[in-house]
């Protein structure tokens, strides 16, 4: 009784069902996506038709596709690890760009050999991204300050360091006119980039570690001892104080791998798509990724599911502009499903008649 | 006597399990109805369906003698009933009178009218002598205050039928005896009041009619004036068995106690808003003996459980473990040293609700098999070896229902209580630190605990019992330590004394001489 009605048990899905919610929200978005297409007197079909044919239909599609994938996908992760811990992180914007900037600039500055330029950039954008995201837990667990608004403060922070600064100063390519704010950071050195995997399309090693990023993170939450502890410090806190549990390392624990999920998406744009951090550079992937996390149902499995949805959505929109549609229907579909997983009250309805439909 | 709420043949099932079946039951104007029954007998299920908080799955709600379809809380209200749950639903920040008016306010224009407001709590604290000032700030109030407020609140919509749902068991023997007084006091004057206890003495002293509940029936119900029922057979009809009250089993031996386990020497604690101060407490807990802190609440034992948990530090002095002062008492160092706790508050501190009953049985142990194996270096969840424990702690402790992937939240207080024992008393501690370990619990549940308790200390540990229940202290305690205003008293043999001589020293009313030896 009590905990039902908790922001947590709102927003997310109970734990014994954790996919069945998600795929009926994004079901039912892509329903609503349809009937509304075709209440605007656009053809429908030719238009769901034409995203399936973006999304997947050639190697390039599906390249496109898994890169978009990959970072909502970790960008959802960090959202929903921070999450478990009983932490809400609407910083992974920041942690986003920390680990690109990072990745960007070490990528141009290091020259080692292949194998481990890559290995070295990607653990040190990770760490960047953990530091940035341990400044809001440490104000968190020594200060008391809530984990929203310093989250949020940092993504201003980290922004603004990085574009009016890093990208434009110290990191900036040299140029001789005066196009210097479009041109970013110097390119990484091609031993830095993420190996492409198919000819032909742009799918990359990125891929790679998203899915290790699931896993582990999937591994760690309902496998390990240590997530046990995320797990109960996010919540029942003082449960947790009371029987012992090392509340405040958990909840530093949990806020870095946070930050380092954040900044492998952010890491993943640059080595694997740009090259180098550009002039311009707002994608909004760590915001998205509280939507991602929210889909899937703050669980690293639900996350993934939801994070190859969107990418795949958002990559097959970009072919509904043949039938005279903006590719941001995508975002359209993803906030249809984000409200619909956040009425769950919609839902429960139909869950105790198909319950009772199977019961009879 | 007219009668009010007629419940009849309510059915209520979670899942598949009735929670109540088939029963009815009247409530009639100017009775005091006491149900009683074990933990998730099904009482509180069948007033959650009374006031709208559940839906009945068969069944039919008559009140006044109409049919009612009362599909929430507030059809309920608008009816005439009441319902004062343990958990109180006050805001602590506004004062009695605007929570008594929240969600009803009275209003001058657009403008809340507190002074009408006021006039209303006062009006009706003067008529049934609830002594309530309506411009007091809920934080600042004791719990038996609050109830009143819940009370005052409830028949300020009109309540004609008022439900107390276990309504003593947060309350201190002296607010109890208030509370009984006003129920009379409500009867009286026409209203029903239905009593929901587990407290027998309590019931036989208030209640006109007595309604028995096991497993979900009504077993019998019982007019007090013309059938005298008596605890003992009260208890036998709500466990379907004969049972003992709290009290030392006859075949008790007494046990030399040893060596100090836990100690506190000269602890000091400065008190603050949201704390009592403790002035220079010092108290051995040896080996094999139960010591019990008594007093009433609010008197500093609360902080002395949290020091010796290790959730609190002392401002001054130390806490001792074998002799050893621990210089950094946490929870995780405390627990090290072997000492397990059983909260007072549940919720806060107890048990994770939303979490499964094989996690709130692993919770403190986690890393250590059955609950975990280690490789690769890593503490890895033993699912199995969890399950298999879990399972048997479940039925030794009788929790019901035995299975250990449901939700803590899922089942009744009595029962999350049973497993929180289960889970402190399984880690064989050296030294256990009980709080208020029966509050809730009902006969069945409580003797089982009881023994428990006794038979950890039977074992070897040192038990440090604080209670608000006398009965509890002396069916328990091998010497009882009585607190007040955040200072040790006075020192009485838990065997030799009875619940008179304690309880005055508890409302100080004798001098503070040391009787440990009478």
């Amino acid at each position: 009784m009590t905990s039902a009605s908790t922001l947590r048990a709102r927003l997310f899905a109970p734990r014994w069902q954790p996919l069945l919610i998600p795929l009926t929200a994004v079901s039912t978005a892509l329903v609503a996506g349809f009937l509304a297409m075709w209440l605007f007197g656009k053809d429908a079909p030719q238009g769901f038709a034409l995203m399936a044919e973006h999304a997947l239909g050639s190697a390039n599609a599906v390249g496109e596709s898994s890169i978009k994938a990959a970072v909502l996908t970790l960008c959802g992760l960090s959202v929903t690890v921070a999450f478990t811990a009983g932490l809400f992180n609407i910083g992974a914007e920041g942690q986003f760009t920390v680990g690109a900037i990072t990745a960007a600039w070490l990528g141009a500055a290091l020259d080692l050999p292949a194998p481990l330029e890559l290995l070295v950039v990607t653990g040190a954008a990770m760490t960047a991204g953990a530091a940035w995201a341990l400044i809001a837990a440490w104000l968190k667990v020594r200060r008391g300050v809530h984990e929203v608004i310093s989250t949020i403060m940092l993504n201003w922070i980290a922004l603004h360091l990085v574009q009016d600064w890093l990208v434009v100063g110290p990191l900036a390519a040299p140029s001789s006119n005066a196009q210097i704010s479009l041109a970013g950071t110097v390119p990484v050195h091609a031993s830095a980039q993420l190996p492409r995997l198919i000819a032909g399309s742009r799918l990359d090693f990125g891929i790679v570690y998203a899915a290790i990023a699931v896993i582990f993170c999937w591994l760690l939450l309902s496998r390990t001892v240590a997530g046990f502890e995320i797990r109960l410090v996010g919540a029942a806190p003082g449960v947790a104080e009371a029987s012992g549990l090392p509340n405040a390392r958990r909840t530093y624990q949990a806020m870095a791998l946070a930050g380092a999920l954040a900044a492998l998406g952010g890491l993943l744009l640059v080595l694997g798509t740009e090259h180098r951090y550009p002039g311009t550079f707002r994608t909004g992937y760590g915001f998205d990724g509280i939507a991602v996390a929210l889909v899937g149902g703050a669980s690293p499995l639900g996350t993934a599911l939801a994070g190859i949805f969107f990418g795949l959505l958002r990559a097959g929109a970009k072919g509904l502009q043949l039938v005279g549609i903006q590719p941001s229907f995508a975002e359209l579909l993803q906030g249809v499903s984000v409200w619909l997983v956040s009425a769950p009250l919609l839902f429960a309805a139909l869950f105790r008649k198909l319950r009772g439909a199977r019961a009879t | 006597m007219s009668d009010l709420l007629e419940l009849r043949c309510i059915t209520k099932r979670f899942g598949s399990k009735p929670a109540c079946e088939n029963v009815s039951l009247t409530v009639r104007a100017g009775e005091v109805l006491a149900v009683v029954g074990e933990n998730g007998a099904g009482k509180s299920t069948l007033m959650n369906v009374a006031y709208g908080l559940y839906r009945p799955d068969a069944g039919e709600i008559r009140f006044d003698g109409q049919p009612r379809d009362i599909r929430s809380p507030r059809d309920a209200v608008a009816l005439g009933l009441g319902m004062v749950h343990q958990h109180f639903m006050l805001v602590p920040t506004l004062t009695v009178a605007e929570n008594v008016a929240l969600g009803s306010e009275p209003r001058r224009g657009i403008v809340f009218d507190r002074q009408a407001a006021e006039k209303r709590v006062r009006e009706i604290s003067d008529r049934y002598g609830f002594a309530l000032d309506p411009r007091a700030c809920i934080s600042n109030l004791s719990v038996g205050t609050r109830q009143r407020v819940e009370i005052v609140k409830a028949l300020s919509h009109g309540a004609r039928v008022l439900i107390l749902d276990e309504p003593t068991a947060v309350l201190t023997p002296q607010e109890s005896v208030e509370l009984l007084g006003l129920a009379r006091t409500l009867a009286a004057r026409g209203h029903a009041v239905v009593f929901i206890s587990h407290r027998l003495r309590e019931v036989l002293s208030v209640a006109t009619r007595i309604a028995i509940m096991r497993r979900g029936h009504l077993i019998e119900t019982l007019d007090v004036a013309t059938e005298t029922p008596t605890a003992q057979s009260l208890a036998e009809l709500m466990v379907g068995r004969a049972v003992a009250g709290p009290q030392r089993p006859a075949n008790a031996v007494r046990r030399t106690a040893g060596a100090p386990v836990l100690s506190l020497r000269n602890v000091s604690l400065d008190g603050h808003a949201a704390r009592v101060a403790l002035h220079d407490i010092s108290l051995d807990v040896r080996a094999g003996e139960i010591v019990a802190i008594a007093g009433i609440d609010g008197n500093g034992q609360s902080e002395i459980a949290q020091i010796a948990t290790g959730l609190i530090r002392p401002d001054r002095g130390s806490l001792l473990v074998d002799d050893q002062p621990i210089a950094e008492a946490t929870p995780r160092v405390l627990r090290d040293h072997g000492v397990a706790h059983i909260p007072e508050d549940r919720h806060a501190s107890g048990l994770a609700v939303t979490q499964t009953l094989a996690e709130n049985i692993a919770l403190g142990r986690q890393t250590r098999a059955p609950y975990a194996r280690k490789r690769w270096g890593f503490h890895w969840i033993a699912h199995e070896g969890r399950t298999t424990r879990a399972t048997e702690l479940l039925a030794a402790y009788d929790v019901r229902p035995p299975e250990p992937e449901r939700r803590a939240g899922d089942l009744s207080g009595g029962n999350q209580q049973k497993v929180v024992v289960a889970r402190e008393l399984d880690q064989q501690p050296r030294a256990l630190v009980v709080v208020q370990p029966t509050r809730g619990l009902d006969v069945g549940a409580i003797a089982s605990v009881h023994d428990k308790l006794r038979s950890a200390a039977a074992g070897g540990a040192a038990v440090l019992l604080i209670s608000l229940d006398l009965d509890e202290v002396l069916a328990l305690a091998d010497r009882v330590v009585v607190i007040r205003n955040g200072r040790l008293i006075g020192e009485r043999d838990g065997w030799t004394s009875d619940e008179q001589s304690i309880g005055a020293l508890m409302l100080g009313a004798t001098s503070a001489t040391n009787a440990g030896a009478a």
